[in-house]
């Protein structure tokens, strides 16, 4: 019996082929000397010089903004957002219905409606350029999403648990902490990574809100484009640099990733 | 209670920069001077000038051409992707996964790819059709073209989305009224536009809505690949309110643009909301 593929399959890998050839382009673009990067040619000598002038250039400096921006409004948002996910999924609330609405409105609303007054505020405040005001200004977006996608977590976390936990004396936070939040932990992760991933990939705000000290990744890359003469190389290494972590964390949250874009929009 | 301080927190990042753009949109603010900020004289100033500048209008069909375009090429493209790959088979679950790369890929990593693709001396598209004897000019520095070539990366961007939601919907499609319409002799079209259809529709209104809202948001691409140009012919309204903000500093109108665009998408949000909640609901 031959072990050829069905066409259906055939198709499929065909399109995805095509769909994925202009990153992977990028990414070879990105280990050409800069000498033959005009060239079309499939064989070439390979080399890390763009990787290299990289890291020992400011880009480095920009990587870890962009790493301590996304983390710490993460770390953040989740410290906020999870308590009140936990309270929302347990206990009936009048007007439900507007957080939800509140919720999807902020998903939906568009960025520079917030940076108006966000640099407003932050010119007066002294917040200007600072990773601490880009991880400010990340939560309007992060804390939304984690109310939302947890709520949907912990609802699933059966009730009798907890309920046991009370009887036996344990508080109400107490039971939260030892019982709920660890059922709930594989929920907790993709939360935190989808958060990771929105902020990571922000590019609006961190143009508008940083200038050299706070300069995320994503900006770090338009000025190779805008100030250094049209370094390709180096915008490639870059690029690949800054789609790397991103690619690595979606293995892991591929099945939430609907719910999580989605917040507030579909009932769970 | 664990919900307050996020609520207070949620109010003060959300609540508070609404109000403040709308209290802003109502003076001449510009930071050359800092008296404008409360400047009250003609509170309604900047809707007017907005509503009889032809530049906005502009921005607004420029708007519509490229959301109207995109959101029909991306649920085009997800939907015949989701009908190819829904079928019980491990190796096409595996391929899924391939699919979403260009979605959660960062918007700048996107706008460089593209603006890659569509830089003549390195583009390996323009030379692919230049050795099949097609050579082109550059698209994106053609006014009649740029808008399409934004668009075409725009899709490629999200067509992922609108593929992962339809799949989803199309995997919740009893097995039954299937099985019953093949045995009666339905062919594979019949089959779609009669049975799988009518289940997935409130799926592909939310995604209609869900994507014409993003696309109101799109800037990477824009600023990348034209900055608004040629001519303006891509200026979006969004990137219309940043350029008269950030690059002209006339904070007040911008941000009146603003507050209309954050109405806009309040109206669509709202439609989402109550036919989000009807697709589940059926």
């Amino acid at each position: 019996m031959s072990r050829r593929l069905p066409f259906g399959e055939g198709v499929a890998v065909l399109i995805l082929a095509v769909v994925l050839s202009p990153a992977l382009w990028l990414l070879q673009m990105s280990f050409r000397h800069n000498a033959d990067i005009m060239s079309t040619r499939l064989t070439f000598a390979l080399t890390l010089e763009n990787y290299t002038a990289l890291w020992t250039g400011q880009f480095t400096a920009s990587f870890v903004n962009s790493l301590l921006a996304s983390s710490m409004s993460t770390a953040f948002s989740l410290l906020l957002g999870v308590p009140a996910a936990y309270a929302l999924a347990r206990w009936r609330f009048r007007g439900e219905r507007h957080i939800a609405l509140w919720i999807l409105a902020t998903r939906m609303a568009p960025p520079i409606a917030f940076t108006i007054p966000f640099f407003l505020a932050f010119t007066w405040a002294g917040l200007m350029d600072t990773v601490t005001g880009l991880a400010m200004i990340y939560v309007t977006f992060n804390l939304a999403l984690v109310v939302w996608s947890m709520r949907g977590f912990f609802a699933a976390v059966p009730r009798s648990l907890e309920e046991a936990a009370w009887i036996d004396g344990c508080g109400v936070w107490n039971a939260f902490l030892r019982i709920v939040l660890p059922l709930a932990a594989p929920g907790l992760a993709a939360t935190g990574i989808l958060c990771f991933i929105l902020s990571w990939n922000d590019f609006f705000y961190a143009l508008i809100l940083t200038r050299t000290r706070a300069m995320t990744a994503p900006v770090a890359i338009v000025n190779f484009m805008q100030y250094a003469g049209w370094e390709w190389g180096k915008i490639a290494a870059a690029g690949v640099l800054v789609m790397l972590p991103v690619l690595v964390f979606t293995c892991f949250v591929r099945s939430y990733l609907v719910s999580g874009l989605m917040a507030g929009g579909v009932k769970e | 209670m664990g919900l307050l301080p996020a609520l207070l927190v949620l109010a003060l990042v959300t609540l508070g920069p609404a109000l403040y753009l709308i209290i802003t949109s109502l003076t001449p603010l510009t930071p050359v001077n800092p008296d404008t900020a409360f400047d009250f004289s003609d509170p309604l100033g900047n809707y007017q000038s907005i509503l009889t500048t032809d530049e906005f209008w502009r921005s607004v069909w420029v708007q519509i051409e490229l959301s109207a375009v995109t959101v029909v090429t991306q649920l085009a493209a997800g939907l015949g992707l989701a009908l190819l790959l829904d079928r019980p088979s491990r190796f096409l679950e595996a391929l899924r996964t391939g699919f979403l790369v260009p979605m959660v890929l960062p918007p700048i990593v996107v706008a460089i790819i593209w603006k890659i693709l569509y830089t003549p001396d390195i583009s390996p598209l323009h030379h692919l059709l230049a050795w099949l004897g097609l050579p082109i000019h550059s698209l994106i520095t053609n006014p009649s073209t740029a808008i399409w070539a934004i668009a075409a990366a725009d899709t490629w961007e999200w067509f992922p989305f609108t593929m992962l939601m339809l799949l989803a919907a199309l995997q919740m499609v009893p097995k039954e009224p299937q099985e019953a319409a093949r045995i009666d002799g339905a062919n594979a079209v019949q089959l779609f536009w009669h049975v799988r259809l009518p289940y997935i529709r409130p799926t592909l209104v939310v995604c209609v809505l869900f994507r014409l809202i993003d696309s109101i948001k799109a800037f990477p691409l824009i600023y990348v690949l034209t900055d608004g140009g040629p001519g303006g012919a891509t200026q979006v309204t969004n990137y219309y309110a940043f350029e008269q903000t950030f690059s002209f500093s006339y904070w007040g109108y911008g941000s009146a643009v603003a507050t209309l665009m954050v109405a806009g998408v309040f109206v669509l949000s709202i439609m989402v909301n109550r036919l989000g909640g009807e697709a589940i609901d059926e």
